[in-house]
């Protein structure tokens, strides 16, 4: 019966998302939608982070991608959004597999800043050619046309094609998570050595990994690009890369859904904040301090220790 | 032509000189706490607002305000240091990178809601303003301070490192903190001293940047760190040899870049550390892991 | 003469001015169990290391089964059946020990990239993952995280996970390194067993010379990175060499 809770328990999330499609006003769909796509970005960065222990500082770089070869894509060849959405992915795979290929030879530190390098280089490459990406104008006009006969133009029909996609993204990591794939790079996390002395080439899964959290953070910009009909630069940004790694520390790094409930907690949380005072960096900053000195798990972490604590006596903390 | 290359060059030394001033307390704590301080860029931030506030309350004394605009933001290092940096050092690396950027986040609001978000003019400093003609141009004197600056402080660093009992402590502690350990040294007082005096220079590379930079913004950190990241990296981590190479080759390479291809200058610093990291890992002399 | 197992040809490593390996030559044949011992310093770890991948030579050559490994990295010659557990307890912590020895078997059986398969459906992994445990004995301990271990019992994780793997040729580096006479005795039994077994043919850097000399086939003395006595345990026993370089070293 336990097993099938986590199972419930999306069918209830997926139910409630349905309601809000179908029954809220502008503003909460479209805080809705942006906690997915933020899910998005996270869901697939953590596979790099939590399950294979990378730390990189350039998966805005991916995200950037999606959003402007999403948006060149509608400008210049076709406004059909599931192509636009292809193009701006199969961008972002290039680019992760480019930048990837030189990245994992490195770790830790140097991994970090490598991958932080190579993001701020399309970061100033996105700024400085203006006449292809608008420069610090970002492209603007990105519509919605019909996505396989159904129309999206308004908000609240978007919302389904952003659930469609987040629906499938968590579908995919979970398959990926529970795969062998997905053990191996666990197994890398803890021992790479180890890892490679099972036979495993280290560096073509971390390769994998980094290639796969790539292309979803290029799924989120391309969606956002439409979300936002335009794009923005800051969007590749080293500091954009942060927000991931937050809310997948708020959520919990080695937790499934811990990138989904910290991207909640972070969209609604900046939303309230913003509106009471100007300060959110603050109160993130000081939430951040809080996880990491005392709460590493995260939300997620805490409550699944909570439950593991409950049901094996002994203690089956930690899942992979 | 001939002064346009003279100047393009003294114009990146001086670039080069000042972003030594900000690197060289980053690569000290790099190399003997092992951590990589994203607060780093908010410390100079901070040393930048406070020598400004100092100008503006008690008159134009610019001396008096280096002196102690960097005393009050290195106690703000030692509140972080002794409180929070300490406890996370047996974790994993995100965990301590977070911890700083978590500070950035904090500090940069905190200079927000004391001195405004907009940017602030910053005042000349009586003798070092204007300029000097070099081969027929004006060059800033200020640029000129900067460059004599730069290698002032390194010649310093390098005498507290090599010739005095502090240093070597400093330097064993660098190499091998257990054995450091095992002799009597109380490394946990000695990391905090040490972070406390690379905020110390953070925060006198801001006070420094004051006239040099023209403008004070709450984002000035951000951008400051990127550049002082690549240095220490491109450097070798935790060398300071190589911090200063490195920030004379990355402001000569700046320079010239943003005068002959001005489109790309952000763009060249990267591909330096990129192609540096890639072709030596280590950094120029860093060692080998 | 059939192919060697393994073959090394004058190979060669300095740290800086310090010879670890001086134009090692030899050949390792399957079936018999081969120690190395030497005292501290000899090169036996350095040698480990060449020979696995983990560090790079200097000069010479290694083959296995006749196909050249001299600078293959690691994970390819562990696909060709080369493999070595070590001294110092190197597991995957946060895993269970199921999952210790599930990436192993995953990966020698082709699986482990496989991105989209639930793991569950790998049954007959999992029935390779149950023998393997069996084998040492850890099968009540599938659930338990391997860092939580108790000392023994991750060594005995330490030398499955290099088992799992299937390899022709397997080091043991110190495999008894910590145990307890029983835990001894029971490890030895399987090596035993698993050499007749004919598969895997072991190679074991040791210093407890009981082992040593009531184990092994044949007995390999590294001294300052060089042979200087290579044959049976009496041959070894009674070499006048081995005397000396062990005098103020374990006592033969």
């Amino acid at each position: 019966m336990g097993r099938y809770v986590p199972y419930l328990l999306f069918g209830l999330v997926g139910l409630v998302l349905l309601g809000i499609g179908l029954f809220s006003g502008r503003f909460v769909l479209y805080l809705t939608m942006r906690v997915m796509l933020l899910s998005i970005f996270a869901l697939g960065y953590n596979l790099l982070l939590g399950r294979t222990g990378l730390l990189s500082f350039g998966h805005a770089a991916f995200f950037a991608c999606g959003s402007y070869g999403m948006s060149l894509c509608f400008l210049h060849v076709t406004p059909n959004p599931l192509v636009g959405v292809f193009a701006g992915v199969c961008l972002a795979v290039l680019a992760a597999l480019i930048i990837g290929f030189f990245c994992v030879r490195h770790t830790e530190i140097y991994f970090a800043m490598l991958t932080l390098a190579f993001g701020m280089m399309v970061f100033s490459l996105v700024w400085n050619l203006r006449s292809i990406t608008g420069g610090d104008d970002g492209l603007v006009g990105i519509g919605r046309a019909p996505c396989l006969g159904f129309p999206i133009a308004r908000d609240s029909q978007f919302y389904f094609m952003v659930l469609v996609f987040f629906a499938l993204t968590v579908w995919v990591i979970h398959r990926i998570r529970s795969s062998a794939f997905g053990l191996v790079l666990a197994g890398i996390r803890e021992n790479p050595q180890r890892a490679s002395f099972a036979g495993v080439s280290v560096r073509l899964y971390r390769l994998a990994a980094f290639v796969i959290s790539g292309a979803f953070a290029g799924l989120a910009g391309s969606l956002a690009a439409m979300l936002e009909s335009n794009t923005n630069p800051f969007s590749a940004h080293w500091t954009h890369s942060a927000e991931p790694v937050l809310v997948s520390l708020i959520g919990g790094l080695q937790t499934f859904s811990g990138p989904i409930v910290g991207s909640l907690i972070f969209v609604v949380l900046r939303e309230i904040i913003e509106r009471f005072a100007t300060n959110w960096m603050l109160w993130f900053g000081i939430l951040l301090l809080v996880i990491i000195m005392g709460f590493r798990g995260g939300a997620m972490g805490r409550i699944e220790a909570f439950f593991a604590r409950k049901a094996t006596p002994r203690g089956e903390e930690g899942r992979p | 032509m001939l002064e346009s290359l003279v100047h393009v060059c003294l114009t990146g030394l001086a670039q080069g000189m000042f972003v030594w001033l900000v690197a060289c307390g980053l690569t000290l704590i790099f190399g003997v706490l092992r951590v990589l301080n994203f607060a780093h860029g908010a410390f100079y931030m901070l040393g930048a607002y406070f020598c400004f506030s100092f100008l503006s309350w008690f008159g134009d004394n610019f001396w008096l305000g280096l002196i102690i605009g960097p005393l009050c933001v290195c106690a703000i290092g030692f509140l972080m240091e002794r409180f929070f940096l300490r406890y996370v050092y047996h974790l994993d690396l995100p965990y301590q990178l977070l911890l700083t950027f978590a500070f950035v986040l904090i500090f940069d609001d905190l200079v927000k809601m004391a001195w405004g978000a907009g940017s602030l003019g910053s005042p000349k400093v009586p003798g070092l303003s204007g300029s000097v003609p070099i081969l027929g141009r004006n060059f800033p004197t200020y640029s000129l301070f900067i460059m004599g600056a730069g290698p002032l402080v390194a010649l310093a660093l390098w005498a507290a490192l090599e010739k005095t009992w502090a240093g070597r402590i400093i330097r064993a502690a660098s190499s091998d903190r257990e054995m450091a350990s095992a002799i009597g040294v109380r490394v946990p007082a000695l990391y905090t001293g040490v972070f406390v005096f690379g905020t110390w220079l953070g925060a006198l590379g801001g006070g420094l940047a004051v006239p040099y930079v023209g403008l004070l913004t709450p984002g000035m950190g951000e951008s400051i760190i990127i550049e002082a990241f690549v240095v220490v990296v491109i450097g070798g981590l935790g060398s300071l040899k190589g911090a200063f190479l490195g920030s004379l080759v990355l402001g000569l390479l700046s320079s010239f870049g943003t005068r002959f291809i001005p489109a790309f200058d952000m763009f060249l610093t990267f591909i330096l550390m990129a192609v540096v990291l890639l072709w030596r890992p280590e950094g120029f002399f860093g060692e080998a892991s | 003469m059939s192919t060697p197992l393994l073959q090394v040809d004058h190979l060669s490593k300095a740290f800086g001015k310090v010879v670890t390996a001086n134009n090692l030559s030899f050949e390792i044949h399957a079936g018999q169990i081969t120690s190395i011992i030497g005292p501290n310093g000899a090169g036996k770890s350095t040698l480990i290391n060449m020979l696995s991948g983990s560090v790079s030579v200097d000069e010479g050559r290694v083959f296995l089964k006749g196909k050249e490994i001299t600078h293959l990295p690691t994970h390819r010659r562990v696909r060709l059946g080369l493999c070595r557990s070590f001294q110092v307890v190197n597991v995957f912590p946060a895993l269970t020990v199921y999952e210790n020895i599930q990436i192993p078997v995953l990966s020698q059986a082709g699986k482990a990239h496989h991105f989209f398969r639930s793991l569950s459906r790998e049954v007959k992994a999992e029935e390779r993952v149950m023998e393997e445990l069996e084998r040492v004995n850890l099968v009540k301990q599938a659930h338990t995280l391997a860092g939580k271990l108790s000392h023994g019992d991750q060594r005995l994780l330490e030398v499955a996970i290099a088992l799992a793997v299937r390899p022709f040729l397997l080091f043991l580096d110190e495999p008894t390194a910590g145990m307890n006479p029983v835990e001894r005795a029971e490890i030895l039994e399987n090596i035993r067993r698993l050499s007749a077994g004919g598969r895997t043919t072991f190679v074991i850097v040791e210093h407890d010379m009981d082992i040593v000399f009531s184990l092994s086939d044949r007995v390999m003395v590294l001294y300052r990175g060089e042979i200087i006595c290579d044959g049976s345990p009496d041959h070894v026993k009674s070499d006048e060499k081995v005397r000396e370089c062990y005098l103020g070293e374990e006592v033969v």
